[in-house]
């Protein structure tokens, strides 16, 4: 018998024993991709959207963007940066007033800390500003608090606090069980054992979120002055709606910059917090 | 088939993995390489299908010379010679069919792999080398729900379904226990045999290799200190390829009886 | 325990890094130039927050008799279909424009060092505009209508799914990257067959994510002219008809929760 044959031979043996199975259908699969390609076909057909006027958008834009560098002025630089400041302002106190309610807030909705019956109720009051956009939270305070940055920062702090409070509860339903257990076994009282096993633990995930959050609030407190809530938005609408478009360019370009800076700044923040003190 | 001719690899940093190596492999043989670790196993694994670029010397596949080759002819030459990884590589979200597949990207054109429509002719040669190692029943199973000797055996099938001349190993039971590692060398051995297949790998057990190589290279920091007959190798061969004597820790059927 | 070994000195406590106190001076800098009641401060003051909140003012009376009614109107009715089908529109585009430019914002994907520092900063732009900035730039090029607002979200969807993808493809296991380039895959088939299934879940699961957001940011596109509830809520705010802003208000979170539910469900069934 030839090597070759021996092959086969051993190859049809195996063949025989082995059953070859069905290729299962993806039900799921099929699904979600019928529902998006219908979702997306059916939403692009029925909306009334003037689609005839895409093709010119790109020119237009491009014409805009040209205009903003041709008309750049130096002048506008001072104004630009104040009003950017206000806006970082506004985002760093409104975080910061964020950070403040949402921190006893998580613990509550921490399944690991706090009874069924509180989690369930703080969540849902956790859900309410986590959903509403914080320009809806600035247009309600500003007959409140009046045209200025202090309805924004407010509007920040409020709606912030949802985001904040529900993933910091999630950071602390992380935390291992094991200290806790230790501060048990050493007779820790229930804020004891908060205080000593739990918070040691999920401080710096907290406060990295905090950061986070900050540089998300950023780009919300940069267009808040579209409705009067303070900072660099009520520059740029008014000099988008105006046609100013070399203070208009000025506006965008230190609101790319100043956000690309503070992203970096934050982000290398954030991680030397996670990775901790190095020694 | 696999010829070095005073290979020598120097990684960035300026490491020399291998020295000045000459090491001449038939067609059909079934080479075992053991070493200690930082020995330059991998390194001259890797410069076969040109994983690893040589710093100095040649070597030939056939009659190609990896060095030579341009990118598609590189890639060519890879997709004649399989290999097998110890942490088997394998994507782990996606089919097992899909990930022996793999081993027919460059055999099909481009196009028609990136929109993922593989002909029957692919398909049947993917669950054939399934069949090989005995596994066509797991070809719709993620390759993440199956133990670890499953996927090496997925990952040997992604390599036959290569179709080809020269096998590569690396370490292919450094992560498996010792029942398992020898259902596995035996596929290799299987490969080897029935398909004519040359296999060169890389193995951490003496005792393994003893039994299942045609012929054994011992390597040392970068260089061939020994090379012969699987039968050859005793106490003294191995002082000189780990520089200490023989210890229960180096052979598989010690630890198997623990 | 209860004396002191001799020979053993204990050490001290260990002072901060100058560098770790000097940033949180500087953090503390800040925020008293941040909320001081000076020219660049924005006069923070919880008196005054006190008062405010605790006055009789007009958008907490609507509240009080908030008019649930108007979501049944033909204004709302039509504002949230509107909502829903730019969001829709919006990500879709967005969200699949987005997987070839995350391949190239990787390192294992970028064909070159060049390209790769070029896409970085194209999506870190992209990234540092906000959703209605956005949507104030398409109002100033195409005219005030949907388009503006859905090319707005286009945009912002790009830059937030790219570089969530983008993050997750540096992460992912190059073991499969190895085995497609030692099987002679060329660079194409080695995105497709060895990264694209490891980051195709993921993928999904950020643009769902990213319609939750792009859902909440058109609630607000409306407030520039780029369409959408936004437009309804600025309409009777401008009306002053505070108890119709928040039932709009109330039916879109309604809407939002609902749609969050269901995206969480099928993502915890993705990943
Ligand atoms: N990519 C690399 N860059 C720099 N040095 C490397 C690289 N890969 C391996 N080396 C070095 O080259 C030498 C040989 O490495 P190689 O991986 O070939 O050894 P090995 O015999 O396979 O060892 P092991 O049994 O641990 O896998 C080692 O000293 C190693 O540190
Ligand atoms: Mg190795």
């Amino acid at each position: 018998m030839t090597g070759a044959q021996q092959t086969r031979r051993a190859a049809d043996e195996r063949l025989r024993r082995a059953v070859r199975p069905e290729k299962p259908f993806n039900w799921f699969r099929l699904v979600v991709t019928v529902a998006v390609v219908a979702g997306f076909l059916l939403a692009t057909s029925t909306v009334d959207a003037h689609w005839g006027r895409l093709p010119e958008a790109p020119a237009q834009l491009w014409n805009i963007l040209g205009l903003m560098i041709g008309e750049l002025a130096l002048a506008d630089l001072p104004d630009a940066l104040a009003s950017m400041w206000e806006s970082v302002a506004i985002a760093w106190l409104g975080t910061m007033i964020a950070a403040v309610l949402s921190f006893p807030l998580a613990f509550l909705a921490a399944r690991n800390i706090a009874g069924p019956g509180t989690v369930v109720v703080t969540r849902q009051l956790l859900n309410i500003p986590r959903a509403i956009p914080e320009i809806i939270f600035a247009v309600a305070l500003i007959p409140i608090f009046g045209l200025g940055p202090l309805a924004g920062t407010v509007a920040i702090g409020l709606s912030s606090t949802g985001t904040i409070g529900k993933l910091s509860a999630e950071i602390i339903e992380g935390c291992e069980r094991g200290p806790i257990e230790a501060a048990d076994a050493a007779g820790a009282s229930k804020p004891q054992r908060v205080r000593w096993a739990v918070i040691p633990q999920v401080m710096p995930e907290i406060v990295a979120f905090w950061l986070y959050r900050f540089e998300i609030n950023i780009r919300a407190s940069a267009v808040l002055g579209v409705v009067g809530a303070g900072g660099i938005g009520t520059m740029l609408q008014q000099s988008i709606e105006f046609r100013q478009w070399g203070q208009a360019g000025m506006a965008l370009i230190v609101v790319i910059v100043v956000t690309i800076v503070i992203d970096a700044a934050s982000g290398a923040i954030r991680r030397r917090i996670i990775r901790g003190p190095s020694s | 088939m696999i010829r070095f001719t005073h290979a020598s690899v120097t990684y960035p940093g300026g490491v020399a993995a291998l020295k000045d190596l000459s090491l001449d492999i038939a067609e059909g043989e079934f080479v075992v390489v053991v070493g200690l670790s930082g020995a330059g196993k991998s390194t001259l694994i890797r410069t076969v299908n040109g994983l690893v670029p040589l710093s100095g010397g040649s070597v030939e596949v056939g009659s190609r010379t990896v060095g030579d080759l341009n990118r598609s002819r590189l890639r060519a030459l890879r997709a004649d010679v399989g290999m097998i990884f110890q942490h088997y590589n394998l994507v782990n979200r996606t089919t097992v069919l899909n990930n022996v597949l793999m081993g027919r990207l460059n055999r099909v054109p481009g196009w028609r792999s990136m929109l993922g429509w593989w002909g029957r002719d692919e398909v049947e040669r993917a669950m054939r080398a399934l069949e090989v190692v005995e596994i066509v029943e797991k070809a719709y199973v993620r390759a993440a729900n199956l133990s670890g000797g499953q996927q090496q055996r997925v990952g040997i099938a992604r390599a036959l379904a290569q179709e080809p001349t020269v096998l590569l190993a690396d370490e292919p039971v450094a992560s498996l226990d010792p029942p398992t590692s020898h259902t596995v060398m035996r596929y290799l051995h299987r490969a080897n045999r029935e398909l004519g297949i040359t296999t060169l790998v890389n193995l951490h057990f003496l005792d393994l290799a003893r039994q299942y190589a045609d012929r054994i290279v011992g390597l040392r920091a970068g260089a061939v200190v020994f090379d012969g007959p699987a039968s050859a190798v005793d106490e003294k061969v191995f002082e000189r390829i780990y520089g200490r004597s023989l210890t229960a820790d180096d052979v598989l059927e010690a630890e198997a009886s623990l | 325990m209860s004396s002191r070994q001799p020979g053993l000195t204990r050490p001290r406590r260990p002072r901060p890094s100058p560098f770790a106190a000097a940033g949180l001076v500087g953090l503390a800098a800040v925020t008293v130039l941040a909320g001081a009641d000076w020219e660049y401060g924005i006069g923070f003051s919880l008196v005054e927050i006190w008062d405010g909140l605790t006055r009789a003012n007009a958008p907490m009376r609507g509240l009080a008799d908030i008019d649930l009614g108007t979501l049944l109107g033909s204004r709302a009715r039509s504002g949230f279909l509107e909502t829903l089908q730019m969001a829709v529109v919006g990500t879709v585009t967005g969200a699949t424009a987005a997987l070839p430019l995350a391949l190239l914002n990787s390192r294992l994907g970028a064909p070159n060092r060049a390209g790769y520092v070029a896409v970085k900063l194209f999506n870190n732009i992209i990234r540092a505009v906000p959703d209605l900035l956005w949507a104030l730039l398409f109002v100033a090029a195409v005219g005030v209508g949907v388009l503006p607002g859905i090319l707005a979200l286009f945009f912002f969807s790009l830059g937030v799914v790219t570089k969530l993808t983008s993050d997750t493809i540096d992460g992912i296991d190059h073991g499969p990257v190895e085995a497609a380039r030692a099987g002679g895959a060329s660079h194409p088939q080695m995105l497709r067959y060895a990264v694209l299934p490891q980051v195709l879940p993921a993928y999904t699961a950020f643009s769902m994510y990213c319609f939750e957001l792009n859902l909440r940011a058109s609630a607000v596109l409306g407030f520039v002219g780029a369409g959408g509830i936004g437009a309804v809520i600025d309409f009777y705010r401008g009306q002053g008809q505070w108890d119709r802003v928040w039932g709009v208000v109330a039916g879109f979170l309604v809407v939002v929760i609902i749609v969050e539910r269901i995206s969480a469900l099928v993502r915890r069934r993705l990943l």
